[in-house]
C-alpha cells in the first residue's frame, strides 16, 4: 500500500509523525478515511475514534476537536485532545460521564451549562468507547 | 551605647534571615514548577508550529469565499490580549510585558487582560478594558476555546478591527522577550503564483473556514499562556535567586558590623575593668 506522511499533534505534544497508509476520523460531517494521495482537503474534526494504520499494525485513539487538512500527500491532525487507546485514563473517563450524567438529571440547568456538560458527557463516551473495544 | 548597637544590628539580621528564607523558597518553587513548564511549552512549541503550518497552507491555498474573519470591520478598536502573570516577585516578568504593550498600542485600542496583574495595570491606563482580568491559573484548554469563540463572534460582529495577543516568549531560562501576534483578521498570502491549491472544504468551504479559525485561534492563546507560564517561572527563579544572593551578602555585612561592635563592646568593658583596678 502506498505510504503518506501524517503528523498528530494536539497541546499536549506531537503524538504521532511519520509514515501512515490510513487513518479514519470522525469529523463534524461524518466519518472520514484518509488514503494516500487524497486530493487537497480541509475539515474540521468532530469527537470520535481515529484508527491509524501503519506499516506496523492498527492503532485506535479517541480524538476530539481542531482540524485536519490534506495536502501534498501529507496529513496534518491538529487536535484538540487526542489520546491513544493505550493512554486513555478509564477510571477519569468514567468519573466524568457519572458526573455529567447526575448533573443532566438535575432540574433547572441553564442552557451553556447544559450545553457543556452534554458536551463533557460526549467525550466522556467517547473515550470509554476507545478504550474498551 | 555599644550593647543598643549590637542589639539593632541582630534583629536587622533577623529579619533578614528571614526574607533570605522567603526567597529561597520562593526560587525553589520555582524551579521546580519551571521544570514542568519549560517541558509543556517545548511541547506546545510543535502543536503551534504545525497549527501555523496548516494555517499557512490553507492561507496558500487561497480562497474565493468571503469570510468575515478575513477583512478587517470598520469602525472595530483593535483588541490586544495581554498575558502577564497572577503574582508579582518575578523580576521584570510583568513590567516588560506592559512597557511593550503600551510602546505599541493605539490610542483606541482595546485590552482583554490575562492574569491578575495585566488587570490592575491596564485598569489604571487610559485604555479601555473589555473585562475583568482572568487569572492565567484558572485558564485551561477548554476556557482558550470558550475565551476564543467568545472573541471571534464579537469579532465577527464587527466590535473589533483586529485581535493581537502579547504574550512573554521563553527565548532560553535566562532571556524572557515579549512579542505580540496578530490572530485576526487572517492574512492570505497574496502572492498567489507560490502554489494554487483548491481545497475541498468538508461541508461547506465557508462554514469549514469560519469553524477552523476560533480552533485556530484557541491553539494559538494556549500556546501563548503556556509560554508565558514558563517565562514568568523562570523570570521569578533568576529574581529569587539574586535577591536571595543579595541577603546573603547583606547577612555577612551584617555579621561582619555585628562582630566588629561585640568587639568593641568586650574591649571596652576590659579597658574599664582595667582603669578601675588601677586605681
Amino acid at each position: 500500500m502506498n505510504n503518506f506522511q501524517l503528523k498528530i499533534v494536539s497541546p499536549d505534544g506531537c503524538l504521532y509523525e511519520g509514515e501512515a497508509q490510513l487513518i479514519t476520523l470522525m469529523t463534524t460531517q461524518g466519518e472520514v478515511s484518509i488514503l494516500a494521495h487524497h486530493t487537497e482537503y480541509v475539515a474540521s474534526i468532530g469527537m470520535g475514534r481515529a484508527t491509524v494504520v501503519t506499516e506496523e499494525g492498527r492503532r485506535y485513539g479517541a480524538c476530539i476537536g481542531g482540524m485536519l487538512m490534506v495536502a501534498e500527500n501529507k496529513v496534518n491532525i491538529v487536535a484538540t485532545t487526542f489520546e491513544w487507546k493505550e493512554d486513555i485514563d478509564v477510571e477519569r473517563a468514567k468519573a466524568a460521564l457519572a458526573y455529567t450524567e447526575a448533573e443532566l438529571a438535575k432540574d433547572g440547568l441553564d442552557e451553556t451549562r447544559r450545553t457543556l456538560l452534554e458536551a463533557k458527557k460526549h467525550r466522556a463516551k467517547v473515550r470509554l468507547a476507545v478504550a474498551e473495544n | 551605647m555599644a550593647g543598643v548597637s549590637t542589639k539593632a544590628i541582630k534583629s536587622r539580621m533577623k529579619s533578614m534571615e528571614s526574607t533570605r528564607q522567603i526567597t529561597k523558597a520562593m526560587e525553589l518553587v520555582a524551579a521546580s514548577k519551571l521544570r514542568g513548564a519549560q517541558e509543556r511549552a517545548l511541547n506546545n512549541r510543535t502543536y503551534f508550529n504545525t497549527l501555523f503550518e496548516t494555517m499557512d497552507m490553507i492561507s496558500k491555498g487561497g480562497s474565493e469565499f468571503p469570510s468575515p474573519f478575513m477583512k478587517s470591520p470598520e469602525g472595530g478598536k483593535p483588541l490586544f490580549i495581554v498575558i502577564a502573570g497572577d503574582r508579582g516577585m518575578a523580576g521584570g516578568y510583568n513590567n516588560n510585558v506592559f512597557k511593550y504593550t503600551v510602546s505599541m498600542l493605539p490610542e483606541n485600542a482595546v485590552i482583554f487582560p490575562l492574569g491578575k496583574r495585566a488587570g490592575e495595570y491596564f485598569k489604571r491606563s487610559r485604555w479601555e478594558c473589555i473585562s475583568e482580568a482572568v487569572p492565567v491559573a484558572d485558564m485551561t484548554v477548554g476556557s482558550c476555546y470558550t475565551v476564543s469563540r467568545m472573541l471571534a463572534d464579537q469579532y465577527r460582529e464587527g466590535r473589533f478591527s483586529s485581535i493581537s495577543i502579547v504574550y512573554t516568549e521563553l527565548v532560553s531560562l535566562l532571556t524572557q522577550t515579549p512579542r505580540s501576534k496578530e490572530l485576526l483578521p487572517v492574512r492570505f498570502n497574496d502572492d498567489r503564483t507560490v502554489r494554487k491549491a483548491s481545497f475541498i472544504y468538508e461541508g461547506g468551504d465557508q462554514a469549514v473556514f469560519d469553524s477552523i479559525v476560533p480552533e485556530y485561534m484557541a491553539g494559538v492563546l494556549y500556546c501563548a499562556l503556556k509560554e508565558g507560564f514558563a517565562s514568568e517561572q523562570a523570570a521569578r527563579r533568576t529574581a529569587m535567586d539574586a535577591a536571595s544572593k543579595n541577603a546573603d551578602e547583606m547577612i555577612s555585612k551584617l555579621t561582619l558590623h555585628y562582630n566588629m561592635a561585640r568587639q568593641a563592646a568586650i574591649t571596652q568593658e576590659i579597658t574599664e575593668i582595667v582603669a578601675g583596678s588601677e586605681q
